[in-house]
């Protein structure tokens, strides 16, 4: 007679016990709106602007206030509002004081329009060069030119080649030496020298010099044309910031500049291409957009502004990120990597090698059937018996000395992992 | 308010007239007309803040399985409704492209779970998305965002509506693959598809008649006494028995294992499906599972789920347990374990065999839980330190092969102190643990140690 047996549990699919997506229980809201209206939003929307506002409403007053209260002024170099050492500001705010009317220039044609008669046109170093139109035009407008640290063609050009230049040496506080009133007045000054005279002696107009070295190049020169006079100085030091209250310059600049109760002051521009001809171009007065075709600058403005839309596109977001919280991303192996990085910076090959071997010998005698506890006699000579090596050598490699180097350390690794391909169980 | 890439283009266009009359006024003109052309489209856009929407959404759904999240889209707003609508959902709902294609809805660009809606005053559209979730636990989806274009699709306005919405992913429960040969190992020990062999089981089941192969030590010579035919006694597995997981949900179950060019999964992920397999296999054994996810406080609890309720409850609670960067508290665990069994059990403990983690808080309390019960340490062993050991090209592979030899030793001497306290170690990579407990579960059961 057979007993009867219970029926076993019956095995359902497994993929019923977590799987089918169960259908929503209960039947989800309908949201209309954000409960939100044109007013509340407009509220929200100032509440949220209103500091930021403020903030920028302060800062643009404070702007507003330190333009109002400070003079402006600029990193040019030997410009009357450039207070910098580099600056001439010194200089002309004295002559402000002493009545003269001072106009600012940094083009050739603004200066040709402002210099006339009874006027004095100072022109300070150009970084670039003037070109003969423009020095010409400079020449013909009649007032009394003072010309700083001049090149060249500049020099031939306002003295009509009666003076040229030269290298001058290293400057030394010099007397002047000749009976120029201006030059009396300054006395000793440290001028560099460079220009001498190239008239041969035989014109009418003799220019006066003053400051020689001991080449015979001379840091002053004065001609005095019938209608006008010209007066050049080799060094722009006289009129610096820096350097103006050392010696005479002082006295030699005011008296220079000071002749006439007007002054036009050319800071020159190397983009200024103007001759002051009767009606300069745009491209003269450097205007870079005269250099495009015409009608460009409307077909610009209508490419920034398609741009602009396009970033008020791109810019708006499809609503807001949903935010996530991610799990931690720590690998499990990292505490075995930085061991390994901490064995290899101290060069460990001790600690590194005693792991490998120990780890060996397990592997080995769990495979030869030896105990755990067994000590490394009875581990090398179950080896020994495996693989018919020499007793030496298999004590050697799994408890021998620890290796010298990482090279020796790679042999031990292979050679250990040789062994242990060569024992298999019993 | 929102303007698209045709406001751009209509402004572009004013390049032709600005090049018939170039001049500043042509461009104020025009602009004048394009930012005219955006406000009317505006005006006539229908209003997304009318639009009535719902969202439904499956309760759960299972690890890397997929869900379909569907919007109910109904326009109220008396207007035409031309819109693009986006289902927002977190980045591991892993959201695809909008899919609904019919006359009024089909899928737009620009990222995951967008429709391009084009609704008469008063119709509804349902806008289905595909979701494919690449992570475990409750996923919020975000808002529901309107953009709604005007008639001239220059400019429209936006909102996103607080819609809610939420997603349980539960466990993939990927180790059910393994489940039909172990239920095929547990009939053969409960005797029906093979000849019974004496010591598989130990309690008493009933008696039968002879066959031949049957062990004969099994005879039952009384019985053959009383009868014509020689009968055997045979044994089955003990049922009822008690099987009480605990998950350590600690800090060592935070860290990533897993091959090394992968990112890797948290080891609670693996724990967890060797939990759910184990608690398939024993359910269907007939014993009694109770699960308990443990750091400082219980996280989830699983208790009383017998039969076709068991894994659902599983499945449910542990889809939210996420491991706390906390050490785990052992004596804890150990009062957890007492008040929860009073009689003898199988207790496994889920956790790391990290040497430090478990030479301060495990072993010390393994003894008092090993006296009262069959205890089985499950531990998930890390792939990329197994390729580390292996590793032997340059010189910095052998120095990682040493530590990760040294660690071995470490871990070798730490498992050996927990047999000795009397539990049971299974340490197997993330793949493997599910199997490998699992057998371990059958081998007790075979040996009636449960």
């Amino acid at each position: 007679m057979t007993a009867q047996l219970p029926a076993p549990p019956a095995p359902t699919p497994p993929s019923t016990v977590a799987a089918a997506p169960t259908g929503p229980v209960d039947e989800p809201p309908v949201v209309i709106g954000d409960d939100t209206s044109g007013r509340s939003r407009a509220a929200s929307r100032w509440r949220r602007a209103r500091w930021p506002l403020t903030v920028l409403g302060i800062v643009a007053l404070f702007v507003l206030f330190l333009a109002v209260v400070r003079t402006p002024t600029s990193a040019d170099p030997y410009a009357p509002d450039n207070p910098e050492p580099n600056g001439a500001m010194a200089v002309a705010e004295v002559l402000k004081d002493q009545g003269v009317q001072i106009t600012h220039v940094t083009s050739v044609a603004d200066a040709v329009a402002a210099a006339g008669k009874d006027s004095t046109l100072l022109i300070t170093p150009n970084p670039s060069f003037f070109a003969d139109d423009q020095i010409s035009a400079l020449n013909r407008t009649g007032a009394d030119l003072v010309v700083l640290q001049p090149d060249y063609s500049m020099v031939a050009g306002v003295s009509q080649d009666l003076l040229d230049i030269t290298y001058g040496e290293q400057p030394e506080p010099t007397q002047p030496q000749c009976a120029d009133p201006a030059a009396q007045a300054a006395g000793a000054v440290t001028l560099t020298p460079g220009l001498y005279d190239a008239s041969g002696g035989s014109d009418k107009v003799r220019p006066v010099l003053c400051w020689p070295d001991d080449t015979g190049a001379y840091a002053y020169a004065r001609l005095d044309f019938p209608d006008r006079s010209v007066t050049v100085v080799n060094d722009p030091a006289v009129v610096r910031n820096g350097s103006v209250v050392d010696e005479g310059n002082a006295a030699l600049a005011l008296w220079m500049l000071g002749q006439n109760e007007d002054l036009v002051w050319l800071v020159p521009n190397p983009m200024d291409i103007s001759t002051g001809g009767d009606t300069p171009t745009p491209a003269e007065r450097g205007q870079v957009n005269a250099l495009m075709p015409p009608g460009s600058a409307p077909v610009a403005l209508v490419v920034v502004l398609a741009a602009v839309l396009l970033a008020f596109w791109r810019v708006r977001r499809m609503g807001p990120l949903v935010v996530e919280d991610l799990p931690v991303l720590v690998r499990s192996a990292e505490a075995t990597r930085g061991r390994a990085r901490l064995y290899r910076a101290a060069r460990a090959r001790g600690h590194a090698a005693a792991g490998l071997r120990a780890a060996s010998a397990d592997r080995v005698a769990t495979r030869l059937g030896l105990a755990r506890s067994s000590d490394a006699n009875t581990v090398v000579d179950a080896v020994v018996a495996a693989t018919n090596r020499p007793s030496q050598q298999v004590a050697d490699l799994l408890y021998g000395p620890p290796p010298a180097d990482d090279a020796a350390l790679a042999e031990l690794v292979r050679r250990l992992d040789t062994l242990e391909s060569e024992v298999h169980r019993p | 308010m929102v303007v698209t890439w045709r406001a751009a283009a209509l402004m572009g266009l004013g390049v032709v007239p600005v090049l018939i009359w170039p001049a500043n006024g042509t461009v104020l003109i025009w602009a004048t007309v394009v930012v005219l052309a955006c406000v009317a489209d505006v005006a006539l856009a229908a209003s997304p803040r009318r639009v009535a929407v719902q969202r439904r959404v499956p309760g759960s759904v299972r690890l890397r399985s997929e869900a379909t999240s569907e919007l109910v889209v109904r326009n109220a707003s008396g207007r035409r409704l031309r819109a693009v609508v986006r289902d927002a959902w977190g980045p591991s709902a892993g959201a695809g492209p909008g899919r609904g294609r019919s006359e009024r809805v089909r899928p737009a660009a620009g990222g995951p779970g967008r429709h391009h809606v084009d609704l008469p005053d008063g119709e509804a559209a349902r806008l289905p998305t595909t979701l494919v979730p690449t992570r475990r636990g409750d996923r919020a989806a975000g808002g529901v965002t309107v953009r709604s274009l005007g008639p001239l699709g220059l400019a429209g306005r936006q909102v996103t509506l607080p819609v809610p919405g939420r997603l349980r992913v539960l466990p993939e429960f990927a180790s059910r693959k393994h489940l039909p040969s172990r239920l095929a190992r547990l009939r053969e020990m409960d005797g029906r598809a093979a000849v019974q062999i004496r010591g598989e089981g130990t309690e008493f089941d009933s008696l039968r008649e002879y066959v031949v192969g049957d062990d004969v030590r099994s005879i039952d010579w009384r019985a053959t006494a009383r009868r014509r035919e020689v009968v055997v006694r045979t044994w089955r597995p003990e049922r009822d028995r008690r099987v009480l997981i605990v998950l350590d949900t600690g800090r060592t179950a935070a860290a990533r294992v897993g091959a090394a060019e992968s990112t890797g999964a948290p080891r609670l992920d693996a724990s967890i499906e060797a939990a759910l397999l184990l608690s398939a296999l024993a359910g269907h054994a007939g014993d009694r599972v109770e699960l308990v996810a443990f750091d400082r406080t219980v996280r989830a609890r699983v208790a009383g789920a017998a039969g076709p309720r068991l894994m659902p409850a599983l499945a449910e609670s542990l889809a939210t347990v996420e491991p706390v960067l906390l050490e785990t508290d052992w004596p804890g665990v150990v009062t957890q374990v007492r008040t929860r069994m009073t009689q003898r059990a199988l207790v496994v403990l889920l956790t790391t065999l990290d040497p430090a983690a478990v030479e301060n808080g495990l072993l010390p309390v393994v003894d008092q839980l090993a006296r009262d019960h069959t205890v089985v340490v499950a531990s998930v062993a890390d792939e990329e330190v197994a390729g580390l050991r292996a590793g032997r090209e340059t010189v910095a592979e052998v120095y990682d092969a040493a530590a990760a030899a040294r660690g071995d030793l470490e871990r070798t001497a730490v498992t050996t102190m927990l047999r000795r306290y009397g539990a049971d170690v299974v340490e197997a990579l993330p793949d493997d643990l599910a199997p490998r407990l699992a057998d371990e579960y059958l081998a007790l059961k075979a040996a009636g140690r449960l």
